[in-house]
């Protein structure tokens, strides 16, 4: 599934998904997206349903892969909580489109319990990324003892997630910068900094 | 046939299948009528999403509107409100109708109707809350709902997805120390004291 060709499927899988919704993605519409023609696109993934799961986990491993790898440097956990909570809203742009995958995600999800482990496997890796940041502040100091990194994480991504849904849909009361505001607020009394340090 | 069993046989169809694979003779099959019948009711699939929610809404407001009417503290009532949601999350038309919005601008405003419903629940056992000196006087009750009911959100997806890390118990007592920690006051025995009065 390396190939640039199957890359270059998924990749207009996607764009049609955040485009459409996913219920109106057609193989069709994907082929002529990519460039290829459909008994291509049926080379590479049998169904549709196959393509559309694998066009979504290719999108959150991807954005995963970028953002989830780095380390987290000795006394910049504050930093580093501050990038995350801001890459985790829907900002215009890419990460407005990840967010409607995500939400693409959910709803297919509910119905097909074989996409489960997939989205489990995405909030894991999630969570690990705000457990790594939260543990190496406590380490450095830059947060209060006695903290517990898991709790915390786990409220930091049910947080962000339904903060961020709204923001994504408009809500008058919640836009993004309201939601990284209210997550920090939340997220710095837990770890008894002051919440505009998570604003920078 | 009967609205609500209309809207209960929606509501399964739509969890199942999504509501763009859902057509109207497929609700009326479900709910073992025609679909005239259904039709009566329900012009669109969309009208039936909505109704569903709102039959949802009912029924919550059923389970628990007596106990939250006698509960005698607002710290109860949150107690109430969190318990409920733990034992049913119930989130499965509420991310239909988000997908929904995505794309379709009456969904949108549909979805913020529903979701001011949903907070004003909150809302209103804040002010009650701060009225009765039981919450911190400096809390705000639309920030506090959208808190609790934004990581209530969060929560319900990741236990509806069957999430492993996300158990029942753990969801309550994360959402227990969370209202905590924003109301500057302690609710989590608000049930058991009302136990032990009974």
């Amino acid at each position: 599934m390396s190939s640039e060709t199957a890359d270059r499927i998924l990749e207009a899988a996607c764009e049609l998904i955040a485009e459409d919704g996913i219920d109106e993605v057609r193989i069709a519409r994907v082929a002529q997206r990519a460039g290829a023609s459909t008994s291509l696109v049926h080379h590479y993934f049998s169904t549709r349903e196959e393509l559309l799961e694998q066009a979504l986990i290719h999108s959150f491993e991807q954005a995963g892969d970028e953002r989830f790898g780095e380390e987290v440097a000795a006394g910049t956990a504050v930093d580093g909580l501050a990038a995350a909570i801001r890459e985790s809203l829907p900002y215009p742009g890419g990460q407005e489109r990840e967010w409607v995958l995500w939400v693409e995600l959910w709803l297919r999800a509910v119905r097909e319990p074989d996409l489960r482990p997939v989205a489990a496997r995405m909030y894991d890796r999630y969570r690990r990324w705000m457990v790594d940041v939260i543990e190496a502040g406590i380490e450095s100091g830059e947060f209060a003892a006695g903290t517990d990194p898991e709790r915390v994480a786990g409220l930091g991504v049910a947080l962000l997630d339904g903060t961020g849904v709204r923001a994504l849909l408009g809500d008058p009361a919640m836009d993004v910068e309201a939601a990284r505001e209210l997550v920090a607020g939340v997220l710095g009394d837990a770890l008894g900094i002051d919440p505009k340090r998570l604003l920078t | 046939m009967r609205k609500p069993q209309i809207l209960e046989a929606a509501a399964a169809v739509i969890t199942e299948r999504g509501l763009s694979n859902t057509r109207i003779a497929d609700v009326a099959e479900r709910a073992g009528t025609s679909a005239p019948a259904v039709l009566y009711w329900f012009d669109t699939r969309e009208q039936l999403l909505t109704a569903a929610l709102i039959a949802d809404e009912e029924d919550f407001a059923a389970r628990v509107g007596a106990r939250l009417e006698s509960a005698s503290s607002a710290a109860e009532k949150l107690m109430l409100l969190i318990d409920a949601t733990v034992a049913e999350p119930r989130i499965d038309l509420w991310i239909e109708l988000w997908a929904r919005s995505l794309h379709d601008p009456e969904a949108a405003r549909e979805r913020l109707r529903r979701d001011r419903v949903w907070r004003s629940l909150f809302a209103e056992v804040v002010v009650a809350g701060r009225a009765a000196g039981e919450f911190d006087a400096g809390v705000d009750p639309d920030l506090a709902a959208l808190s609790i009911a934004s990581f209530m959100d969060g929560l319900s997806v990741q236990m509806t997805l069957r999430d492993p890390a996300i158990t029942p118990e753990l969801m309550g007592d994360l959402l227990v120390a969370h209202a905590e920690s924003i109301l500057g006051a302690r609710i989590s025995g608000a049930l058991d004291a009302e136990a032990v009065g009974a």
